[in-house]
């Protein structure tokens, strides 16, 4: 469960690797991306609009395969991603079993056999301590938490291929707090920092809390993930270091909480972020805020169903881990400084995406080294030329 | 530095110097203690002590944004192109001072007063830039880093300008060598204090801020206003000296006329190209260094300015022992072509792996002190005497200038794209250094030019030079004195005023009065 830092001296050459592979990608043509098609559908045939909170269907279509992404705020807002090996597969949701939350069954991905892997992340809790002699270490002075499932979620704001919605709570007096959910087609970089990698096997969340009225003027935030990974679950978190900060500056890790396969080598479904959280909705440099996470831990899978409507509709029997991301470092702003705080996830089945170099970086590096190399070859060229036609013509000459 | 012959030379002379000034001394033939004499050796350590002191306050506060960026910033609410405006505000007067401090020590001012004037400008900005601090007013932080600059890199020369006119001889590579020291020293114990002083100030006031900010930029001021004080001391020991030895106030002995620009070699170009791309890559990275190592290596704030400070630490005792080794071995462009490739590899080094910064930062360092001790001695083989003060002017204000530029650029690139880009962008500046050097060594070698001859091939020539100079002025030479002075010296000589201050051995008929000009080079 410890998490595993890969820092071995044989990194350069990988990076040499990378570099020279990407290189040559861009010259062979381009990536192949894997094209999904996503038909997106909320409260898929409900009679009636479910009270206190919508359901999100995004089916992502491939080739031979289905990717059925739902995310549902009844209760604890809950992100579901279950893979399907056929490309017709479907989601059938029994209504009024979903929405009583009494048993399981509620919601079925037809036909069943087809269900290759599935991944789930419930935001259970948040939790404000207040951090008296800015140590930031949360082990005491907590208040209450905040059960995500008692918030009043609005209803589903959709974007495109992108989802809003937004909770609240009694003690936040104006504030919120926002879930976003971004499904993705093919390949592609966010926009916005922390400008992650994704790919069409992954979703993206940003989580942010807007305008929250803290109980102390010191307080700091730590946010509780329960992740569901079915017969794998979600044991260990990796970080891997990476050279690259171009897209998010000044941060050189990425965290990943992958369900390891029987075998422990290959990864079924992932939760990756960057160990940032910005201060600011259009942040800068400045606005960034490290945050740490705990030890994923094993969880009541009562607990836990019981939270979200999504979880007990989808899921029998299931292993349930969870972790806590905490945000701020002694020495960092507390939350009172700009009231908002924004922290982004992907979620996704398969093996993560790995960050590469832009060409930018490349070119630079190839022209740099590149022309001192080739006017040193050309001058030397030069002066053995130079050199030749000097011997040629001799100094002294035979009289006869 | 290996200076007990220099401590031996330096008792030497003065014995027999001072029994030679009693001797033609007129009147006034108290007995002073060796203190107050200052025609004793005794006498000239105390002033040494305050010439190397002189500049202590200048490099101390130089470097204070670099040691406090995350407070800096955090604190008065910067992104890092703004914070980078504080190191660009102080090279912006000297684009324009350099040409100008050597004629204002020799014309307007005098050296005595002009030190005392630009110790003055070194105080009262850091005043003020500690006072805009205080206040949260980032404008009135600018103007506090412009008028330091003004006086900062002036003092220098007048630093200089005092050793020369009262160390003569092989006591003058001891002194400049611990002025190099001094500086350097400055530098560092400010990068590994400024952050101490700061948290302890926060203790005191309660919590960081402004006003800790404020408050721990005045307790830097303290040294600026120590080195007034040796300013002062030196100025009355100096006028003092004078009027009990009958000498002159001592001169930078500059030239500075702007049209020599024209007559300037493509050789001297590149050479200018080779510094600018250079020391942009330098120092904008120890700038922002500190926040560099903390973020990407994991150090922690104490450590990272530990490294970020080692570049200087290193050059303090590599520089005399380099510069020694180059004046042995010549082959100047070799030297260079190894500095700049040996700092690529240390940038890609840093951009490219996690391998442990120390490494990186101290071949860094060492290739520092290379090229500074390769590449300013090469201006006096590429160009005539009489130019020497212009070119080496020019030189120091298209530094300033780039920069003054790159600083401001490379805290927009940091905020922009990261530390990779940043890293990328001083390779590629480093990597212009290096075409510019390979560029040079070529056109050296087809011009057949003496930029890159070893040392043994420089004495023969300059032998034949000074043989043929001898016949050349056997016939027209009248009198001993003034004439004699006035005789043009040879390519060789000139070299050696040069090398001189980086830590070779000086031969006895050179004269020194330029020497400033390269010295001065040597510590920015």
């Amino acid at each position: 469960m410890a998490p595993a830092v890969t820092m071995r001296s044989n990194r350069v050459f990988v990076v040499l690797l990378v570099l020279l592979f990407s290189f040559c990608q861009s010259f062979v043509g381009g990536t192949k991306e894997y094209q999904r098609k996503l038909i997106v559908s909320v409260n898929p045939n409900a009679t009636t609009l479910p009270p206190g909170g919508d359901l999100l269907h995004v089916r992502a279509v491939g080739n031979d395969d289905t990717l059925h992404f739902l995310f549902c705020s009844q209760g604890a807002p809950t992100l579901l991603i279950v893979h399907t090996n056929s490309s017709t597969s479907s989601v059938q949701v029994n209504w009024p079993q979903f929405l009583s939350r009494n048993v399981s069954g509620g919601l079925r991905v037809e036909p069943q056999s087809s269900i290759q892997y599935s991944i789930a992340v419930v935001f259970s809790r948040l939790l404000e301590y207040d951090d008296v002699n800015d140590t930031a270490k949360p082990d005491s002075g907590f208040f209450p938490p905040y059960e995500l499932q008692n918030f009043k979620w609005t209803r589903l704001q959709l974007f495109g291929a992108a989802a809003l919605v937004c909770g609240k709570t009694p003690e936040f007096v104006n504030g919120s707090l926002c879930l976003k959910l971004s499904v993705f087609d093919s390949d592609g970089r966010a926009e916005s920092w922390p400008r992650l990698l994704h790919s069409s096997n992954s979703s993206q969340l940003e989580v942010w809390l807007d305008g929250i009225t803290t109980q102390a003027p010191n307080s700091r935030f730590l946010l509780e993930l329960q992740a569901v990974g079915g017969d794998f679950p979600l044991s260990r978190v990796d970080v891997r270091q990476f050279i690259d900060d171009e897209f998010t500056p000044s941060i050189f890790k990425v965290s990943e909480w992958v369900s390891p396969a029987a075998g422990g080598s290959d990864v079924l479904g992932y939760v990756q972020w960057k160990p940032v959280a910005y201060r600011q909705s259009s942040p800068a440099l400045e606005d960034a805020t490290p945050c740490r996470y705990s030890d994923p831990q094993s969880q009541d899978a009562n607990a836990t169903a019981a939270s979200s409507a999504l979880i007990r509709a989808f899921f029998s029997a299931h292993n349930v881990t969870g972790l806590n991301v905490s945000f701020g470092l002694a020495g960092e702003p507390f939350y009172n400084s700009t009231k908002f705080l924004s922290w982004t996830v992907l979620v996704g089945v398969g093996a993560p995406p790995v960050d590469t170099f832009s060409p930018i970086v490349l070119t630079i590096m190839a022209v740099g080294l590149g022309i001192p190399v080739i006017l040193l070859l050309l001058g030397g060229v030069f002066v053995c030329i130079h050199k030749r036609r000097q011997g040629a013509t001799a100094a002294y000459q035979s009289i006869n | 530095m290996a200076d007990f012959e220099e401590q031996q030379n330096l008792l030497e002379e003065d014995d027999e110097s001072s029994s030679g000034e009693r001797g033609s001394a007129s009147g006034a033939d108290r007995q002073m203690s060796a203190i107050c004499d200052p025609s004793r050796a005794l006498h000239r350590v105390v002033v040494l002590t305050f010439m190397c002191f002189l500049g202590f306050g200048s490099y101390f506060c130089y470097d204070n944004p670099a040691a406090l960026q995350t407070q800096v910033i955090q604190d008065l609410n910067l992104n890092t192109a703004k914070f980078m405006q504080l190191y660009a505000w102080y090279s912006w007067p000297n684009v324009v001072l350099c040409f100008f401090g050597g004629f204002l020590l020799d014309r307007v001012f005098g050296i005595r007063l002009g030190t005392i004037i630009f110790s003055l400008f070194v105080c009262v900005g850091q005043v003020i830039f500690a006072a805009g601090a205080w206040l949260d007013l980032f404008w009135l932080m600018e103007v506090g880093r412009f008028v330091f600059g003004i006086g900062g890199e002036s003092l220098a020369v007048a630093q200089n300008t005092y050793a020369v006119n009262w160390f003569k001889g092989k006591e003058l590579n001891l002194v400049f060598g611990l002025q190099l020291s001094m500086a350097r020293l400055g530098s560092t114990v400010n990068m590994n204090i400024m952050g101490w002083v700061y948290n302890k100030v926060a203790a005191a006031v309660g919590s960081p801020g402004y006003y800790t900010l404020g408050a721990s930029l005045m307790i830097a001021a303290v040294t600026c206003v120590f080195s007034l004080i040796c300013a002062l001391v030196l100025g009355f020991l100096d006028k003092r000296a004078e009027r009990i030895l009958h000498k002159e106030q001592g001169k930078t002995g500059e030239v500075i006329k702007l049209t020599d620009v024209k007559d300037f070699p493509l050789t001297l170009w590149l050479i200018f190209i080779i510094c600018v791309g250079y020391y942009v890559a330098i120092f904008p990275f120890i700038g922002l260094g500190q926040v560099f190592f903390i973020e990407k290596f994991n150090f922690s704030p104490a450590e990272a300015r530990a490294v970020n400070s080692i570049v200087y630490i290193i050059s303090a005792p590599a520089s005399p022992v380099l510069g020694f080794m180059v004046d042995k071995t010549g082959r100047n462009v070799v030297w260079v072509i190894t500095a700049v490739v040996a700092t690529l590899a240390a940038h890609v080094m840093l951009a490219f792996t996690f391998w442990n910064p120390w490494i990186a930062m101290s071949l860094l360092g060492v290739s520092y002190s290379l090229l500074a001790c390769a590449l300013w001695p090469m201006v006096a083989f590429v160009v005539p005497e009489h130019q020497l003060g212009t070119a080496y002017g020019f030189m120091q204000s298209i530094q300033n200038l780039g920069l003054a530029l790159i600083a401001m650029a490379a805290g927009a690139i940091l905020d922009s794209r990261g530390y990779l880009v940043l890293e990328v962008f001083f390779c590629a500046c480093i990597c212009i250094a290096l075409i510019a050097v390979v560029m040079l060594y070529f056109v050296d070698y087809v011009k057949g030019g003496d930029l890159n001859q070893s040392a043994a091939a420089r004495a023969k020539v300059q032998k034949e030079a000074t043989s043929d100079a001898e016949a050349k002025r056997r016939p027209s030479k009248q009198t001993q004195g003034d004439l004699a002075r006035l005789a043009p010296m040879s390519a060789f000589s000139l070299r050696n005023r040069y090398l001189s201050r980086l830590g070779a051995q000086l031969p006895d008929h050179c004269s020194t009065h330029l020497s400033s000009l390269a010295y001065r080079s040597v510590l920015k």
